[in-house]
């Protein structure tokens, strides 16, 4: 059972993130909080006994240690990313796509337009194989509204981290906006967006890092203004999102609904686009011959 | 004090922690515990937010659907059906050019093949284009690979784009001020992208001749802005061009060098090198506006041909003069331009469509050309760099609407400038669609 930490706790530990006497005595506290909930409800093996009237006395501590900066945490998160990457050797999961009319003002019902479900195998360096185990239409005769989407290989979820990537660093300006204390894990929330407005197709956002692996674990996208006018009025919201499996952070879920500008055949006024993966297996040892038949590339 | 009861308690804690190493493991384990519940809580008000569409998946018969689609294994899905298009384009040259065009594949797999014949009225010929391109990964890059031939009508100006717009202009009011010529042959050429830069090699070998013009008139039957057609320097032009596109980092800027080199050593009638280099900057200015400062300067060194000299005037160049109004074998510009961010329409409070965001762009440049003029006309002075009297300077503004495709940044512009300074063409309003930065030749996106 984890306690939530005080906000004074939490303010104490903003400092720095780079002395390791803080970080150890945060990650101590925390452990000590998470133990301290269970022990009432152990009812076997050793428990530790807290004794109520004890008290001590701790010397401040003025910390001098530098305060790790911006630069250092989006180096960080590169390398985070990459290594998350390079851990990875093959995957395999069920990928579900969805094309939704949402719920309308006038009590109308969300409708599935589209669904797509499949088995995705990859394979370093370049491998890809995707099985098809469902396709539904809801009006396959018009077709307007099917969803196609090609996996490729490599497993660097550039949807996730483009904005972190060291190539993009000279196109975005970033802010830390906040910081969470979570069981042992110190999460980032940094913001995004771009230092121009020329490029309509740039989004803005904010990514939630996880500061024990410095990988990015969800991420929330907006733009400012529609990326194609003619056809989306405006993103109403973006939100991608990982999870782990095993050691490894990967994306679960991306999810975005947009307004269009005009009315569109078969989707109206706006529509919504899901992607969902699931079931994932890392680095099972993918035979290659896998790879040899169907859609392989 | 309550400072140093939270020391206090955090010394406790660290003291009941180092007492307790039997149980790391589980807390470990509890700290992801916890850290899935945070993400997973905020993902239920993700789920809420989205209803339908972050519905679980319904994963009956998925398995039996895998073992069906294993032993079953589905043709790649790349269509080889031909598409056809029916096109027209116009301009003095050629007249009404009918042209029927074909394509097949996908330029990332298995490739794109192109194909177009067209019949020119004017000098009642068949003109014919046959391209095709294969992008491919390989050496830890992205590589594109493009191929083609035929005999076409081609720009005088190298550097010319939106043919579309110009033959439009011409067709309707007789307002094309560009030179053309006939090219017959074929041009293959290997681009090679990484993350900060794109490097090119292409190798032509064409022959060019004049051609005179042969359509005089115009829709609505204005006077042409133009008549006669500068003729080029025939002969077989066997060409290498190296290019290379680079970010310059740490500045928000790409360069961009294109060298070409044609010479009797590789059996080509010509002899030159031709060298352009432009710096475009893109500097965000508090996400309101975009200042984008371009810089460009190019070299004809060897045969002063036509075909190959630099020209000035039009909405890539100077937007005050008229398309290729001057021409030489040197050639310098400097543009600083701001582009508005918001929508001006709704700024103004003026009732529009939600697909009609316009904006507003303000510019300034100099410019010159200098050396050999291809019209015929006495050389200008100057040497690496032109000599005071041939610079032109010019401000204006623009209305800007982008569209967000083909590229990001392409703007379909109404733009009307200004000459400044004294002995200088008029006013000039001009239609345009390009690249932002529309100094760069090699379109990244």
């Amino acid at each position: 059972m984890h306690r939530p930490i005080p906000t004074a706790l939490y303010n104490f530990s903003r400092p720095t993130l780079h002395g390791a006497s803080i970080a150890g005595v945060i990650l101590a506290a925390t452990f000590a909080f998470a133990v301290a909930g269970p022990a009432e409800a152990q009812t076997s093996g050793p428990t530790v006994a807290r004794e109520d009237t004890m008290h001590t006395q701790v010397s401040e501590v003025l910390v001098r240690a530098p305060r790790v900066t911006l630069d250092e945490i989006l180096d960080r998160v590169a390398r985070g990313e990459a290594r998350r990457e390079s851990l990875i050797v093959d995957q395999q999961f069920i990928a579900s796509f969805r094309l939704v009319r949402p719920a309308g003002s006038k009590g109308d019902t969300a409708t599935i337009l589209s669904e797509r479900v499949m088995r995705v195998y990859k394979k370093k360096p370049n491998h890809v194989r995707t099985v098809m185990l469902r396709e539904y239409e809801r009006d396959r005769r018009k077709g307007n509204a099917e969803v196609n989407v090609d996996f490729r290989g490599g497993m660097d979820e550039e949807i996730v981290n483009f904005a972190f990537r060291p190539e993009a660093r000279r196109d975005f300006r970033y802010r830390i906006v906040g910081r969470d204390f979570v069981g042992g894990h110190l999460i980032y929330r940094i913001e995004f967006s771009p230092k121009s407005p020329l490029d309509r197709t740039q989004p803005s956002g904010l990514v939630w890092v996880d500061t024990n692996e410095f990988v990015i674990v969800r991420q929330e996208v907006k733009f400012d203004r529609s990326p194609v006018p003619l056809f989306i009025k405006n993103v109403e919201r973006m939100v991608i999102e990982r999870k782990k499996y095993g050691e490894h952070w990967v994306m679960s879920r991306a999810m975005i609904r947009i307004a269009s500008s005009i009315k569109l055949p078969k989707l109206g006024k706006g529509f919504d686009f899901s992607l969902r993966f699931d079931q994932y297996v890392m680095n099972a040892g993918i035979d290659d011959a896998i790879f040899r038949e169907g859609t392989g590339r | 004090m309550m400072a140093r009861g939270i020391i206090a308690s955090v010394g406790l804690a660290a003291f009941l922690a180092l007492a307790v190493p039997a149980g790391a493991g589980t807390i470990a384990a509890d700290a992801d515990t916890t850290l899935d519940g945070f993400l997973d809580q905020l993902a239920d008000s993700t789920s809420e937010y989205f209803g339908a569409s972050a519905a679980p998946l319904d994963t009956a018969g998925l398995d039996s659907a895998l073992v069906y689609g294993l032993a079953h294994p589905r043709a790649r899905r790349t269509s080889l059906r031909p598409s056809f298009n029916p096109d027209f384009m116009f301009n003095r040259v050629d007249g009404p050019v009918y042209l029927l065009g074909m394509g097949i594949g996908a330029e990332r797999s298995p490739g794109e093949l192109r194909a177009e014949v067209g019949y020119a009225s004017g000098p009642n010929d068949v003109l014919w284009q046959v391209r095709g391109t294969r992008s491919f990964r390989a050496l830890g890059g992205r590589w594109r690979l493009a191929a083609g031939g035929g005999l076409a009508t081609g720009s005088m100006d190298r550097e010319r784009t939106g043919a579309r717009l110009t033959s439009a202009r011409a067709f309707l009011f007789g307002k094309d001020d560009n030179h053309y010529l006939r090219r017959e042959g074929f041009d293959i050429g290997l681009q090679r992208e990484a993350a900060f830069a794109l490097v090119g090699v292409r190798y032509r070998d064409v022959d060019e001749s004049p051609i005179a013009t042969s359509a005089g008139w115009n829709l609505f039957r204005r006077p042409l802005s133009t008549y006669s057609n500068l003729a080029a320097y025939p002969g077989r032009a066997r060409e290498f061009e190296y290019s290379a596109l680079v970010k310059v980092d740490p500045f928000p800027a790409e360069a961009e060098v294109i060298h070409q080199t044609s010479g009797n050593a590789i059996g080509s009638d010509f002899e030159y090198r031709r060298t352009r280099v432009a710096l475009s900057g893109n500097v965000g200015l508090a996400a309101r506006a975009t200042l984008m400062p371009q810089l460009v300067y190019g070299r004809l060194t060897g045969q002063a041909l036509p075909q190959a000299s630099f020209y000035l005037g039009g909405s890539r160049t100077m937007r005050s003069m008229s398309s290729s109004a001057r021409g030489g074998t040197g050639f310098a510009q400097a543009r600083l331009e701001v582009i508005g961010a918001d929508d001006v329409l709704e700024t103004l409070r003026i009732p529009h469509p939600a697909f009609l965001p316009l904006q507003i762009g303000v510019f300034g440049g100099v410019g010159a050309v200098w050396g050999v003029d291809p019209f015929g006309g006495p050389s200008r002075s100057g040497g690496d760099w032109p000599d005071r009297e041939h610079w032109v300077s010019e401000a204006g503004v623009s209305l800007i609407y982008q569209p967000g495709f083909p590229s990001p940044t392409t703007l379909m512009r109404v733009n009307y400038a200004w000459p400044l300074g004294p002995e200088r063409e008029s006013s000039n309003f001009s239609v345009s669609i390009s690249h932002a930065m529309d100094f760069l030749k090699t379109a990244r996106d």
